[in-house]
Parts: structure tokens; sequence; C-alpha cells
């Protein structure tokens, strides 16, 4: 459950003073209040609604009842519809967050061919939705006048423009950064990071390079000077258009990791991988779940059978390139409803920001009604040393039900992770996995899978 | 989904001038005007981005009247390439 304060307010919607989110019940509304009362007019009077909704860039929302509001500043309510679930800039792959920038930026350009600017350009306002980046904030819009400067420039080249080259130039490990970093990496900081050939390229020169100098340089200087020359519109334009050159410019090829390859090399034999998507199936229909979620789910393969049900699967793995592959390949569907997302089992997202409570951990966002670990606990186990009853009860807080797969040690995949270190793991085996697990879930079924040696179970809520 | 234009082979040459011009003027400040949010832009930002979206704005002029001749020359040719196959 998102983090909540008493009277129900969203705990990570506090920041900007025109508004919050709240829950009445099970439903999400925002309040509009009065001291942006021109802008939200502004925003449908101009258009500008209309036009992000048809395009499917901005969060649609329905007019709610004024009696709903939680302070007297209230002016609207509305009640916009709902993401199934929120996923933060530290768990998107490379071109999630490069698709979100470019989303960030097609919208600031088309808010001022009607007359208003983005205020704010936090990648937390960008979630995906059907598989596309869209706006969820419906506040973040001010009315545009002449000459002024784009208020959001450092936080667009915090949030995006900066772990965008980090990935590209540097190391993909850098995104992690943004965990520490909730308002976006500090520009200075990206600088020094960055190898000297990424000032070669104009983009990534002035916004990332000149941009840190120039915060530096005018570091405690207090408000700038007032009076003189903004910037004109078709200067902002041309700063849109450049953002948006240096970010599409960006690559990241995703080389071969450990397990961007994996079912190239894997020891499935035709018939197992037969047998185990035959078993997963069966056991997706005994289930019947509406939310999945694959842990460690590689390139969605298994994510896909439950896709397929029309659940809504978010399918993690801690390798960047095995999620950037996933992403890659849902985009062509024009409706997706998996999300892959980077997220390593053994030190998952935690709640962070103000108070811990600005974003959530990955538990609180559960549970899900299906957890799928494929294999999964093998790593886990012997890997990362994690006793199975901590395996056990850690999935048990993620989901209800379980779809899991037991390899054991005389498996070849377990033998290469044995191969270089001693064998402390006398209680790896499967009688012990299925008294583990018993404790939090109650074993429906137990097959094994044809031409190996694995099993599969179906484990739902115990009592 | 709505992208911003593409660039292309013709802006390529283009974007080289902007970089000289770019690295060229970066010392030169303008005073800005006051923001009025409930996010701070920093005053090193605010002041960098008036200097840069002054020379980047300039350049973005040129490109846009550099690609409206491109248009009008693509648009032309292919035109009577049409005309050529219709009087074949």
């Amino acid at each position: 459950m998102t983090a909540l304060i008493n009277d129900g307010t969203i705990a990570s919607s506090f920041r900007d003073p025109d508004g919050f989110l709240f829950r009445s019940g099970r439903v999400l509304y925002r309040q509009v209040n009065k001291v942006c009362r021109q802008d939200y007019r502004l925003l449908a009077d101009s258009g500008l609604y209309q036009s992000l909704v048809g395009d499917h860039l901005l969060i649609p929302h329905q007019k709610a009842d004024l009696g709903l509001a939680r302070t007297a500043e209230a002016f609207k309510i509305i009640r916009p519809e709902t993401v199934p679930f929120i996923s933060y800039p530290y768990e998107w792959c490379f071109s999630q967050l490069q698709d979100a920038a470019l989303t960030t930026l097609a919208i600031q350009q088309r808010a001022l061919e009607h007359g208003m600017v983005l205020k704010d350009a936090s990648a937390y306002n960008i979630q995906f939705l059907r598989g596309k980046p869209i706006l969820i904030d419906t506040l973040s819009f001010a009315g545009y006048t002449e000459g002024q400067p784009w208020v959001a420039y450092r936080q667009f080249c915090q949030h995006f423009l900066a772990p965008l080259t980090l990935i590209a130039y540097t190391d993909v490990r850098l995104a992690r950064l943004l965990r520490d970093y909730i308002d976006g990496i500090p520009l200075d900081l990206a600088s020094r990071l960055l190898p000297g050939r990424s000032r070669l390229k104009f983009g990534l020169l002035s916004h990332i390079h000149l941009h840190a100098r120039s915060q530096i340089r005018h570091a405690g200087m207090g408000a700038p000077p007032t009076g003189g020359r903004g910037v004109s519109r078709l200067a902002l334009r041309g700063l849109i258009d450049s953002l948006s050159s240096a970010v599409r410019g960006l690559r990241w090829k995703a080389e071969e990791t450990e397990w961007a390859e994996y079912y190239d090399r894997t020891n499935y034999s035709p018939e197992a991988i037969e047998s185990k998507r035959r078993l997963v199936k069966e056991y997706l229909s005994a289930a019947n779940p509406d939310v999945v979620w694959d842990l460690g789910g590689n390139i969605g393969d298994f994510s896909r059978l439950a896709a397929a049900r029309n659940a809504r699967v978010i399918c993690f793995d801690a390798d960047p390139a095995v999620v950037e592959k996933c992403y890659r390949e849902e985009k062509k569907s024009e409706k997706s409803s998996l999300l892959p997302l980077v997220m390593d089992l053994t030190n998952p997202s935690p709640a962070l920001g103000w108070a811990g409570r600005e974003r959530d951990s990955l538990a609180a966002r559960g549970p899900a009604d299906l957890i799928m670990a494929l294999a999964l606990i093998h790593h886990l186990a012997i890997s990362n040393n994690i006793p199975l009853p901590m395996i056990a009860e850690y999935f048990s807080s993620l989901g209800r039900w379980l779809i899991v797969e037991f390899i054991p040690k005389e498996d070849s995949q377990v033998k290469r992770l044995l191969a270089t270190r001693k064998d402390i793991f006398s209680g790896y085996r499967d009688e012990e996995f299925e008294r583990a697990f018993s404790e939090y879930f109650s074993i429906q079924a137990r097959s094994p899978i044809q031409g190996s040696r694995r099993i599969l179970y179906l484990m739902g809520p115990s009592g | 989904m709505i992208r911003i234009n593409q660039g292309n082979s013709s802006t390529k040459m283009l974007r080289r001038v902007i970089s000289v011009a770019g690295i060229l003027g970066i010392h030169h400040l303008l005073s800005p005007q006051a923001a009025h949010a409930y996010l701070d832009p920093g005053t090193g930002s605010y002041l960098f981005q008036i200097l840069i979206a002054g020379l980047i704005g300039g350049a973005f002029a040129l490109k846009i009247f550099w690609r409206r001749i491109w248009l009008f020359f693509s648009r032309l040719f292919s035109k009577k390439g049409n005309d050529d196959r219709v009087n074949k």
C-alpha cells in the first residue's frame, strides 16, 4: 500500500502548493488548490489538456465532488485514471528513461504551443501506463510569459540527461545513483564521472559540463539579478530542441551480460522448456491472477505467458541488459500489460525520500496476486547465502500465490555455482525447500519438469 | 507517440557550426529575469540557461530556415519527378 499521511494524503505529494493527491476509500483523488485556479483553467481552455490526453501524453481525469476536499484551499477535486503500478526512475532501463525524457520534452513543446510551460520536469512525474510513458501530474503546467526561462531546466538535466549520459558514456551501474540522489544526479558529479570525449558533443558539453561549471561558479550567489533580458520563445524552443537532440543522440548498447544471453546458454533441453511452459500455463490457469510479479524474469519469456492471460505483469530482473531487451520487445506492441523493471532482489528498492515515505519500497507496492520465481531460488540460496525460510518469508510478503522452481544440486547450473566454492548448503534439498515454504504457503501442486531434474511448484495462501 | 522533429543529414553540418558558435560564445553572460515558481531553478542554472538558450536560439532559427529551404527543394524535385513519371 502506498505510504499515506493520517488524513489519506499520499506521502509523496507535498512539494507543490498547487495541490496534492489523497485517497478516499480505495480511490485516488487530486485536490486542485485555489492558488492555481488560473493555470488549471488555462490547461483546459487552451486545448492543451485535450491535446495531451488525446495523444496519451497526460493522464486523463474526471471531475469529482468538491465535498471530498481535504482543506479549505480546494478549488477542484479530480479523479485521475489509476496507474496500476508506480515505478521509479532508478528501476528503469536506459530506453525507459530515454523515452520518459523525450516524453517530457514533447509535453513541454506542446505546452509552449498552447501558451503554457511545464513548471517541473521530475522523472517521478512520468509513469508507464500500458507500456508507454505518460505524465501523471495534471498540475505540472503554468501559464507562459514571454521572456521567462524554463524553470525546470536544471531538474530536467539532473533527472534525465545526466543519468542517461552516464549510462551511455561511463557505466550502466551509475543509474543507481538516482536512488541516492532523489532530485536527480548533481551535474558537477556527473561532469566529473564522464569521460573527456563526452565534451565533444555540443549538447553534453553545454547542458552538463558547462552547466555544472556555471552552478559551481554561482553557488551561494543568491537570487539572480533581475530586470534584464530573459529567454525568447524562439530560444526556448531551441533549448528544448537541443535537449531533445542530446537525449536522442545517446545510445546504450546492452553488452552481453551474464543474463542477456541466458536462454541461449541454458541447460534446458527443448523437451524441458516445453514442459516448463506447459506447467506454468497450467498453474497460471489454476491461480487465475490479475497481477503477476515475475521475479528474476530475464527477458520476459514466462512473463508473457501471464500477460497473454490479460494479467498485469511486472517482470523484475537485476540485469539492466535483459530489462532493456524486454522493454524494446514490449515497445513493439500497441498496448503492453508487461512492465519490465530493474530490481536486485537481494537489495530491493527501499522506502526513500522525506521521512522515508516519499518513494515506496518494493514490498509496499504489493502484494501481487501471484509471484513467479523461475530458476531463481538457487541464485538466492547458493550465490547469496540466503536461507530458504527467509526466501519463503519474503516471497509471502510480496504475493499470495507462488509459482516456484526448485533446481537440485545435481543440476548443471547449480553445479556451476558450487564449482568455485565450498558446499555449505547441506539443507539445500527439495524436502527442506518444501518444509521452509510450507510455513508461509500451502503447496497446491508439485510437478517434475520433464527432461530435467527440476521441480515446479504451485503454492497458495496458507491456512 | 508524438516526438520532437528528428534531425536529418541536412542538419549535421549545421550542428557542427552550432558547436563552434556555442564554444566561442560561452563566456558571454546576460542579465536574467526573476522566475516565479515553486521549484528553485538554481542561480547558476538560471544564468546559464539564459546564455545557452540565447546561443541556441540563433542557431535554431537558422535550422528552421535551413529546413524550410531543404523542404522546398525536396518538394520541388519530388514533384518534378512525379510529373516526369506521369508524363511517361
